[in-house]
């Protein structure tokens, strides 16, 4: 298969005080091309860490990282790297430049030094495609947080990236600003064939993504289809995450000897426990 | 939130919008070196005309203009107040003890007055009617000469965009700050001057701390969209002069020259109506 992004062998230590930080260590991941991978663990796990490295903004200790077959510590081409793999950060306010919506987008690709006819192009293609474009002369401050990170995304977008690096986007926001977000990655994973990864700690944005990476203290703890991650109880109770409350119901209804499988979604969990005799 | 005009763009569909911004910086220049070149009252009516006809043209609602004089309403009162207490000139109208008022010191404290006024009103209409990113485009493309003696004008540009951008966020967080330290039984409207001042810092050691993780963030942001990715940047809104910018720098020099000549024609226009 072809992979966007192969990470071998990768260490990232920092100091801290007098003792040595092992942020990441010896991690070896592959991403392929055109899916959607969320990358899992709490605070500290390296996750935010393994987002810095993947565009070049942090170069691995030791190990290499490349993107589209390009290694990152080639500096010449850091640009080229960043204009391929587009982020998204935490706070939506900490991300944008300009005070006008249309303004922020046209900065990446004005950065790049691409024609003012192809630019407008981009951001008006951007903006209809994160569903904003009717806003394009408002001001970014009058938004709410869902669709403030929705420009951000168009933001990114105009740049047109092969993939799109949510590093905790959704944390700062609603229920309902995170499902904005979360159905914008989706349909961009499935019409555009962008690559997602979603770095995250809310299990139940993990559901249904095409493969689960669990990160704790810099390794790989487990990964694999959420169906088989979530299947590893005990892995995922020492990685200290927190369950789906749909696999959660499940997993206790099995502890007190019920027959129902494991389930992902709260619609599962009803067709299984309306199975249950 | 706190409402703060000053500095903030105000979208509409008028003239003074659609000027290029470049012609609206020297504009705003020559409206400001007319405004200091006024030495009588009669020349403060085609500054007063100028601002008046230029509010009217923006569309830009009254109300809004006086929010942006209101921030520095205490300013004009305090210097006002100085000047009518310290300039000791001509008749004396009114003493008590130390504090004389004269005829010339009132003239001189309005004058002042109405400069301050007539000069934040009038710059402020070009953040109202320019986007920050429009103002740093101007100011970038004005400053273009000094890129030849290596001054980093488009650094310099954008600086003065995002700081545009990050007024209200900012006031936002004190606010917030405020809240936060209220709620911890800090107060602020208790004690003296010095008391008062001193309950300011919890407030602001926050704001900076907090001011300095967003300009990490932000650079970091900036990073990961290219920034200086080449020294061919492009524009999304190309600045291009046109009829309408001949027309507002003509009606701009016939400002000019009439606050500068008016006081000489003046006895001259009353002389001719008296006859």
């Amino acid at each position: 298969m072809d992979n966007i992004i192969e990470i071998n062998d990768v260490s990232v230590t920092y100091q801290k005080d007098s003792s040595v930080i092992h942020a990441i260590s010896h991690l070896t991941l592959n991403i392929k091309r055109g899916s959607f991978v969320a990358i899992l663990g709490r605070n500290g796990s390296g996750k935010s860490t393994l987002a810095k490295l993947l565009n070049a903004s942090l170069l691995p200790d030791s190990g290499e990282i490349f993107v589209d077959g390009i290694n990152t510590t080639n500096e010449e081409r850091a640009f080229d790297i960043r204009s391929k793999v587009g982020m998204v950060f935490q706070n939506p306010d900490n991300q944008m430049v300009a005070t006008i919506i249309e303004d922020d987008l046209a900065f990446g690709p004005e950065n790049l030094g691409i024609p003012r006819e192809e630019i407008r192009k981009r951001v008006d293609w951007a903006l209809k495609t994160v569903g904003m474009y009717e806003h394009r002369m408002r001001a970014t401050q009058k938004l709410s947080g869902g669709q403030k990170q929705r420009v951000a995304i168009a933001a990114v977008l105009a740049m047109s990236p092969e993939v799109l690096i949510l590093d905790e986007a959704t944390a700062m926001l609603d229920p309902r600003g995170r499902s904005e977000v979360m159905d914008t990655a989706r349909k961009l994973n499935k019409e555009k064939n962008i690559t997602v990864v979603l770095i995250t700690h809310y299990m139940d944005e993990a559901v249904d993504v095409d493969e689960i990476v669990v990160l704790d203290s810099g390794c790989i703890a487990t990964k694999g289809s959420p169906l088989e991650v979530f299947e590893q109880i005990d892995i995922i109770k020492n990685t200290g995450l927190e369950f789906p409350t749909a696999t959660e119901t499940s997993l206790k209804l099995r502890g007190l000897g019920y027959d129902i499988p494991v389930v992902l979604t709260d619609e599962s969990l009803v067709e299984a426990l309306c199975q249950l005799k | 939130m706190r409402d703060i005009a000053f500095g903030q763009y105000y979208p509409a569909d008028s003239v003074i919008h659609k000027l290029d911004s470049r012609i609206k910086l020297i504009l705003v220049v020559v409206y400001v070196v007319g405004v200091f070149l006024v030495n009588s009252f009669i020349s403060y009516i085609p500054v007063a005309l100028f601002l008046l006809s230029t509010i009217l043209l923006s569309k830009v609602s009254l109300i809004k203009v006086m929010k942006s004089i209101k921030g520095i309403l205490f300013i004009i009162m305090f210097t006002s107040l100085l000047n009518i207490f310290f300039n000791k000139v001509d008749n004396v109208l009114w003493s008590w003890g130390f504090l004389v008022i004269t005829d010339g010191g009132l003239k001189i404290a309005a004058k002042l007055a109405l400069r301050l006024l007539l000069l934040v009103a009038g710059t402020s209409m070009l953040t109202f009617t320019t986007t920050p990113m429009g103002i740093t485009d101007g100011l970038e493309s004005i400053m273009k000469p000094l890129k030849l003696i290596k001054v980093p004008v488009h650094d310099i540009a954008i600086t003065m965009s995002i700081t545009l951008r990050f007024i209200p966020i900012l006031i936002e967080e004190i606010d917030k700050i405020i809240m936060a330290q209220k709620a911890r039984g800090a107060s602020f409207d208790t004690g003296g001057l010095v008391k008062r001042i001193k309950a300011y810092l919890p407030v602001l050691i926050p704001l900076f701390v907090s001011a300095f993780r967003r300009a990490d963030e932000l650079a970091l942001a900036m990073d990961a969209r290219c920034y200086n990715a080449t020294q061919n940047r492009t524009k999304l809104k190309e600045l291009k002069c046109k009829k309408r910018d001949l027309i507002a720098l003509f009606i701009t020099t016939i400002y000019l020259i009439l606050v500068i000549t008016i006081p000489m024609f003046f006895p001259i226009i009353l002389d001719f109506f008296s006859k």
